[in-house]
């Protein structure tokens, strides 16, 4: 029901909801004898009443009929065809639309599409002016009409063609003050001071307005106010998300992307930096950083769920975001079947899924791989303790392998005689007995090895993890970036002329176990356990297995062993030697020390505390990272979207209608991606944007639907505006901040809101422009706004987010410890983007006002008018301590107390009649207050105010009552 | 009546009519035709009349739900499935057949069949097997439709419960309550239709988006009244506030808002007056109701209700390691959704936490955790179906009981290989499962469905969630089918794109 997702709200919109409605779907835009179009008249009938059946969707086709396809809609289908080009009574498609037998007719009657007359008309009125083909409107590159003026007068000429059609023009211009607070709330989402508004309206300079949006413009805060919305489309929050929706650092790319508002990076450049920032060339920590737009996914640490389907969900999420956001078209259907109305087949979607599917992460608890962001300083101490850990290492291991060697006693190396890894890596053996693992680095291994048994008895076998002094990336495992190994299963045979023995292990030691990874669990059967050593993943370390039964060899023979890895993420063994024992078993131990040893142990574990003190309190943000060409995985479909039923495979590829000319690239990557989204040739993405921009400034943009550009969306209300803001902004370089000036320099935009009775008539829901927005602003702004007018706010930029008061007891995440504890402070008094964002427990304001959760791609906020509204503004310790600054305010002015508050919300100068209420209610309440001084004090206690001496404390409680009167103010809470 | 105002809702409403003419085919449309006569309906935008109440569709059976989810999921084998074949393999390893293919949140290996750990009864006229954790329930089991052969798709606690409540697995849709208050307003305009209320110390493990509005707007979302501080986050007027302050205050803000009104032409302004006022209502409406220290003795004592009782359990860390029992939040609970639907409330949803009983750790197993938990809630079940009987309030209310999925008839192995006491637990099981259906339309003392020896797979009637969803709508005179919501290209159902969701027909009276 489109009526409901209408931003702005009331009677008066819903009706505007319902003439959208028909004018966008169901009846022509077409003016009189103007001949039909067909993307804007014709085929949002076909597909909304035809193409579930006839489009797209193989799976769902009947009667093998397409009527999206020119070609098989001309063409003889069955006994006839289904458009004859000026003979509509010759079509089928017509025959069948008009028949009343429930067995012919189209729509058939099961399907609870019916057409209207008006419908029906429509598309014999185009067969018979010649059933001229096209594409959907927004398909098509827009164009600006020649003799369209450049810039604002642009804007003014396509509004007041439309307005003049009904007979309406342009209303005046609103007041400067009005015109003040509206620039200011728009660009900057914070309100002005009374003295700029007043030195604005006085000024008569012509250059006045302009040079005020350029000082806005210029402005920190800009950046903070349209980060919002970037925050809502990436699905910002602070949190993973999901059932334990622990904490995860992501500020640092909130406050890139402040930065970069501020700087106005062009939207190309920003888009290539926020999809594939860290494909580059001389990609640095800003372009990585950039790429946290698509590690908001959740990650699920739920006890018991599959890495893989989470990872699988974050990537369709980000295949779903970026056709949002940039394209407005909804691919979330294409995941199980073709697109029934908009080309997005389901190999187009996984052919993006598969450029998509190449990255690093993979839904870990620790959210790698992660960008740290470190201070010079640190990145200085860091390498000096690193340099020192590296010296450290190669003593301690000489020091060890002296040792090992008197350790050595009874224990015999065994020689390599073959080698194998299954996943087809390099095994070679040393000079001192050790195997070499080298060449390709599987996901999981098993190490198949023949080794040489020396005649004698064999009681117990050892494996010895070696570090790897001298080794480029010092660690027992193969992934540089996590050095442990996994050894899930390990399986012993004998192999004597010819007959194999199994050996049964028993009694396994090792020198060290990971937490929960115990040598135990190699020998258990079951390859989801293991023997791991994290967080000691940079030191050597050994295991013993003792033999159930002593084997004597009278002769030499062989020792099959199978090392079983299967843990994934390269968890495998870098470089280990096998020996063994001979003698009594019991008493054997994995590694004896010396002292020196122990020394060198002690000080290379006091360097690692250093180094991860260091590291600690760094932020270390989730970032892509692309997958090394022989680690790609290959992508297949998957079957109604489930990813345990995958299809055939899928090779990378852009949606094959939706290509607009743009050739990937060889290997398609996320850069091509975004170029192609940027593409000059795509006519979505400047669209889609330049409507966004629009409806913030506005309340609504001029296509309604902003996250539907395709077949079912809204039509345009004024299609030649936004072609020609579409146009305008990437001929002027992507700048977000001159698309703004053009807009807001526009007379359009400058009019008067208020409503009269003949634009009620003409122009209820405001769909022609006829004069400017009235829409109440989101969450951050209304806070921002009561903040700066109280006195309280705080411009403290960036940083960690932080926790403004919200009520008791909300956060009761399980398995989460984490606890909100209401700031102090000026961190009590931030801009709304600072307060943390938890996905399972949004701030209760934020919700309140249609905030959203970061869970998914808010790509609007559908705005409410509710009473739960109005006890947030009125009762919210935040409301309350703001109405306390306020009223702390005006108790200094020396005269004229509620006229000067009521001025600092409001802007514009107050009338009398308006001074006269709050004055009758102060006075009111003051009696009241005076009868109960105790309430006085509880009130300027909740409000957090002190009773200066000038003033009575039952005078100063009623001044805490009228600002809160004024902080809830219709004309407070709307942008005019 | 404001001239201004009256000539623009008369123009609504006649253009409502208009579109009527036009016979646009969209289902939403047609749902908002039916519910018109009052108009400014708004689209949930605005006004009171967003929320107040709206004919269904079809013949409702019921008006209320109370929806009693027991988060975690209970085990539909010590509670409803009475299964002697476990018994008698018990202890021994789980039949291959049964874990080929399978994914298991926690099992390994190969684990060994585990025995109902308690004993079962026939009761009632209807004869149904109930277990001895249940004596109060058992009572009123010919009340009761219990569904033996739930199935679902999910097997992670918070993609399960989204799916059961919202219709998939991933976030963004609206809660079945959003869906039922979008469709059928509430009936009583001080107190909002859709009401949360939470116990055993946690949020479910889909958190706040169990009861968000997903795309339907924010109106629609559930609100959380809590025990403790505020019933409604911000109710209660700030300390030095009284009510004659609050009134005052709003009589010069209305004015001021009503000459803004005068100024700007702008509804919203109206609506916005309108919404402080019944905010102001509100603030009186929703203590009163969520206060239980006026109902008489025998009704508390009927549920095991405390009034004003705050429970050490809804601030710990760990909640479970309190639990002993006799921890009355629940039944509280129960007690306040009699309270709401007696007033109006449309749709009344519990979440219980604390019914993961994986015997994995302490405060979470079948043996010692289980009966805490059916101690601390079966009575208030049994209570409220009886009190609302009493009422004459349980025709027209549906309740519905269950977790996100079920447990498997084989015990959990990750942790303990052994049987241990205060350890004995079953890990997630999505293909067999109990939930139980009493009141507005429901067929009472039928069981539905039934399971193999084991309790591992339907053998009759599988029942799926979208089944489930399909048949709450109906009952309450929704068409499951056709109650839709158009968003991003797509008539969005509750249950889901495709028709496999069936009304369960033989479960209605």
């Amino acid at each position: 029901m489109i009526a409901c997702v209408l931003p702005g709200g009331g009677e008066q919109l819903m009706r505007v909801a319902f003439l959208g409605l028909i004018f966008g779907l169901y009846q022509p835009l077409a003016v009189g004898d103007e001949p039909l179009r067909f993307g804007r008249d014709v085929l949002p009938i076909l597909s909304a009443n035809c193409f579930s059946c006839h489009g797209p969707d193989e799976s769902q086709r009947k009667a093998g009929l397409r009527l999206d396809l020119e070609a098989e809609s001309k063409g003889r289908h069955g006994g006839g065809i289904p458009i004859v080009a000026g003979n509509p009574a010759g079509s089928t498609l017509v025959q069948r639309i008009t028949s009343t037998d429930p067995d012919i007719q189209m729509p058939p009657p099961d399907s609870h599409r019916v057409l209207t007359e008006v419908q029906k008309g429509v598309l014999q009125r185009w067969i018979a002016e010649g059933a001229a083909w096209g594409r959907h409107w927004s398909f098509e590159s827009p164009v600006v009409a020649a003799g369209v003026p450049g810039g604002s007068a642009g804007i003014d000429r396509l509004v007041e063609s439309r307005l003049s059609a009904r007979g309406l023009q342009l209303r005046g211009v609103a007041d400067r003050y009005t015109l003040m607070r509206r620039l200011s709330l728009d660009l900057i989402g914070l309100p002005p001071t009374v003295a700029e508004a007043e030195s604005f309206a006085t000024s008569k300079d012509p250059r006045a307005v302009e040079q005020l949006v350029d000082s806005l413009l210029s402005r920190e805060e800009f950046g903070e106010h349209w980060a919002r919305m970037w925050m809502d489309l990436a699905r910002y929050a602070d949190t993973k998300g999901y059932e334990k929706d622990l904490g995860r650092t992501m500020w640092p790319w909130r406050d890139w992307l402040v930065r970069s508002l501020n700087q106005d990076v062009s939207l190309d450049v920003m888009t290539e930096q926020l999809l594939a920032g860290d494909l580059l060339a001389d990609a640095g920590d800003e372009e990585r950083l950039a790429t946290a737009f698509h590690r908001n996914t959740m990650s699920n640490d739920e006890g018991g769920t599959d890495d893989e389907e989470f990872r699988s969900i974050a990537v369709k999420d980000r295949v779903d975001t970026t056709l949002q956001v940039w394209m407005g078209l909804t691919a979330g259907c294409a995941k199980c079947h073709s697109h029934k109305y908009d080309p997005i087949s389901m190999t187009d979607y996984y052919g993006l899924y598969a450029i998509f599917n190449q990255t690093e992460d993979a839904d870990r608890y620790d959210d790698a791989p992660t960008l740290e962001l470190l201070s010079d300083e640190q990145r200085r101490k860091r390498s000096e303790l690193q340099a020192r850990q590296a010296d450290l290492r190669v003593r301690f291991e000489e020091s060890r392998t002296a040792d090992a060697v008197g350790d050595d006693h009874g224990w015999s190396v065994l020689s390599l005689s073959g080698g194998k890894s299954q996943g087809g890596a390099q095994l070679k053996a040393q000079a001192d007995g050790s195997i070499l693992v080298s060449g390709v680095r599987p996901v999981e291994d098993v190490y198949t090895l023949t080794l040489e048994l020396p005649a004698g008895v064999v009681t117990a076998l050892r494996l010895e993890a070696l570090s790897g002094a001298g080794a480029s990336v010092p660690g027992v495992g193969r992934n540089g970036a996590d050095p442990n190994f996994v050894l899930s299963e390990l399986e012993a045979e004998l192999v004597t002329g010819g007959q194999v023995q199994r050996l049964q292990l028993v009694r396994p030691r090792a020198d060290f176990e990971q937490s929960n990874w115990p040598v135990s669990a190699a020998l258990d059967g079951d390859l989801k356990t293991g023997w791991a050593i994290s967080p000691r993943q940079r030191e050597p370390h050994a295991a013993i297995f003792e033999l159930a039964q002593p084997v004597p060899l009278s002769a030499a023979a062989e020792l099959r062993l199978v090392m079983r890895q299967h843990y994934g993420n390269s968890l495998t063994f870098r470089q280990f030697r096998w020996s063994v024992h001979g003698g009594e078993a019991a008493g054997l131990q994995p590694l004896r020390l010396s002292e020196k040893t122990r020394g060198l142990q002690a000080e290379l574990g006091a360097v690692s505390e250093d180094l991860a003190t260091v590291g600690a309190g760094v932020s270390k943000v989730p970032v892509l990272a692309a997958l090394s060409a022989d680690r790609q995985r290959e992508t297949r479909l998957h079957r109604r979207g489930n990813f345990l039923d995958p299809g055939d495979a899928v090779q990378p590829s852009l949606p094959a209608e939706l290509r607009f000319g743009f050739e990937l690239g060889d290997p398609p990557t996320r850069l091509d991606v975004a170029r192609w989204l940027m593409s000059r040739g795509n006519p979505l993405t400047s669209r889609v944007w330049s409507n966004r921009i629009w409806s913030r400034l506005f309340g609504q943009g001029l296509v309604e639907t902003e996250e539907d550009f395709g077949a079912l969306g809204s039509l345009p209300s004024n299609p030649e505006l936004l072609d020609f803001l579409a146009v305008e902004y990437r001929q002027n370089g992507w700048s977000l901040k001159r698309l703004l000036k053009v807009i807001v320099l526009s007379r359009v935009y400058a009019q008067d809101s208020g409503v009269t009775e003949q634009l009620q008539r003409e122009d209820p829901g405001n769909v022609l422009l006829s004069r400017g927005g009235r829409f109440r602003p989101g969450a951050e702004v209304l806070r921002d706004q009561m903040l700066a007018v109280s006195g309280r706010l705080s411009l403290k930029r960036g940083g960690p987010p932080v926790m403004p008061p919200q009520p008791d007891g909300l956060w009761r995440s399980t398995y989460n410890g984490q606890k909100w504890v209401n700031a102090e402070g000026e961190d009590r008094y931030r801009r709304g983007l600072y307060t943390y964002l938890k996905r399972t427990t949004p701030h209760p304001m934020g919700t309140t006002f249609d905030g959203g959760s970061g869970e998914v791609c808010q790509i609007r906020r559908i705005r409410t008018n509710t009473p739960l509204q109005a006890l947030v503004t009125l009762n919210d310790p935040t409301s309350l301590e703001c109405a306390g600054g306020l009223a702390e305010w005006m108790s200094g002015e020396s005269e004229n107390r509620v006229e000067r508050g009521l001025r600092r919300a409001l802007i514009r100068p107050v009338g009398q009649d308006e001074v006269a209420a709050l004055e009758r209610l102060l006075s009111d309440v003051r009696v009241m207050f005076e009868g109960s001084p105790e309430q006085a004090v509880a009130l300027l206690a909740g409000a957090r105010v002190q009773c200066p001496a000038t003033i009575s404390q039952a005078e100063f409680a009623s001044l805490v009552v009228v600002a809160s009167t004024i902080l809830n103010l219709d004309e407070f809470l709307s942008r005019r | 009546m404001n001239p201004a105002i009256e000539w623009q809702l008369n123009g609504t409403r006649r253009h409502l009519l208009q579109t009527a003419g036009l016979g646009i085919g969209a289902m939403a449309v047609q749902s908002l035709l039916a519910r018109d006569g009052l108009v400014p309906v708004a689209g949930g935008v605005s006004a009171a009349a967003a929320v107040s109440a709206r004919p269904p569709l079809l013949a409702p059976r019921a008006k209320h739900v109370i929806y009693l989810h027991m988060a975690g999921s209970p085990s539909q084998l010590e509670l409803f499935e009475y299964k002697p074949e476990l018994q008698r393999l018990h202890l021994q390893d789980c039949p291959e057949s049964f874990l080929k293919g399978k994914r298991f949140a926690f099992i390994r290996g190969v684990p060994k069949i585990l025995a109902g750990q308690f004993r079962f009864r026939q009761y009632g006229e209807s004869g149904q097997w109930i277990s001895e954790l249940l004596p109060n329930f058992a009572g009123v089991v010919d009340r009761a439709c219990v569904i033996r052969t739930m199935q679902t798709e999910q097997f992670n606690h918070a993609p399960s419960q989204l799916f059961l409540h919202t219709g998939t697995a991933r976030l963004g849709n609206p809660s079945l309550g959003s869906w039922v208050t979008w469709g059928l307003g509430s009936l009583n305009e001080n107190l909002p239709g859709f009401v949360v209320l939470l116990s055993g110390g946690k949020t479910p493990d889909a958190g706040k988006s169990l009861w968000g509005s997903g795309f339907l707007p924010s109106v629609y979302q559930g609100v959380n009244c809590r025990a403790s501080g505020d019933p409604v986050l911000y109710l209660g007027d700030p300390a030095g506030i009284d009510r004659r302050t609050r009134r005052r205050m709003l009589d010069t803000l209305s004015a001021m808002n009503a000459a803004e009104f005068a100024r700007s032409g702008d509804p919203e302004t109206q609506t916005r007056i309108s919404q402080y006022e019944l905010a102001y209502r509100m603030q009186t409406a929703v203590p009163r109701v969520m206060d239980l220290s006026g109902e008489p003795k025998h009704i508390l004592e009927m549920y095991g209700a405390q009034p004003g009782y705050t429970s050490a359990a809804e601030s710990a860390d760990d909640p479970r390691v309190l639990y002993r029992g006799d921890d009355p939040t629940f039944a509280n609970n129960c007690l306040l959704a009699r309270r709401l639907v007696e007033n109006g409330v449309r749709f009344v949803q519990l979440y219980d936490w604390g019914w993961d009983h994986h015997g994995s750790s302490p405060g979470e197993s079948l043996d010692e955790t289980l009966p805490i938990k059916c101690q601390a809630s079966e009575r208030a079940i049994a209570a409220l179906i009886r009190d609302l009987e009493q009422r004459g309030l349980l025709d027209e209310t549906l309740i519905v009981w269950g977790g996100e999925f079920g447990r498997t008839p084989m015990m959990q192995n990750n942790v303990r290989t052994e049987l241990q006491k205060g350890f004995v637990g079953r890990d997630h099981h999505p293909y067999a499962f109990t939930m139980w259906l009493a009141g507005g339309g429901i067929r009472g003392g039928l069981a539905w469905g039934s399971t193999d020896e084991f309790g591992y797979y339907p053998v009759e009637h599988p029942t799926t969630i979208r089944d489930l969803q399909a048949t709450i709508l109906h009952v309450l005179g929704l068409d499951p089918q056709r109650f839709s919501y158009f968003y991003q290209g797509l008539q969005n159902r509750l249950i889901g794109p495709t028709d496999e969701a069936r009304v369960l027909e033989p479960l209605l009276v």
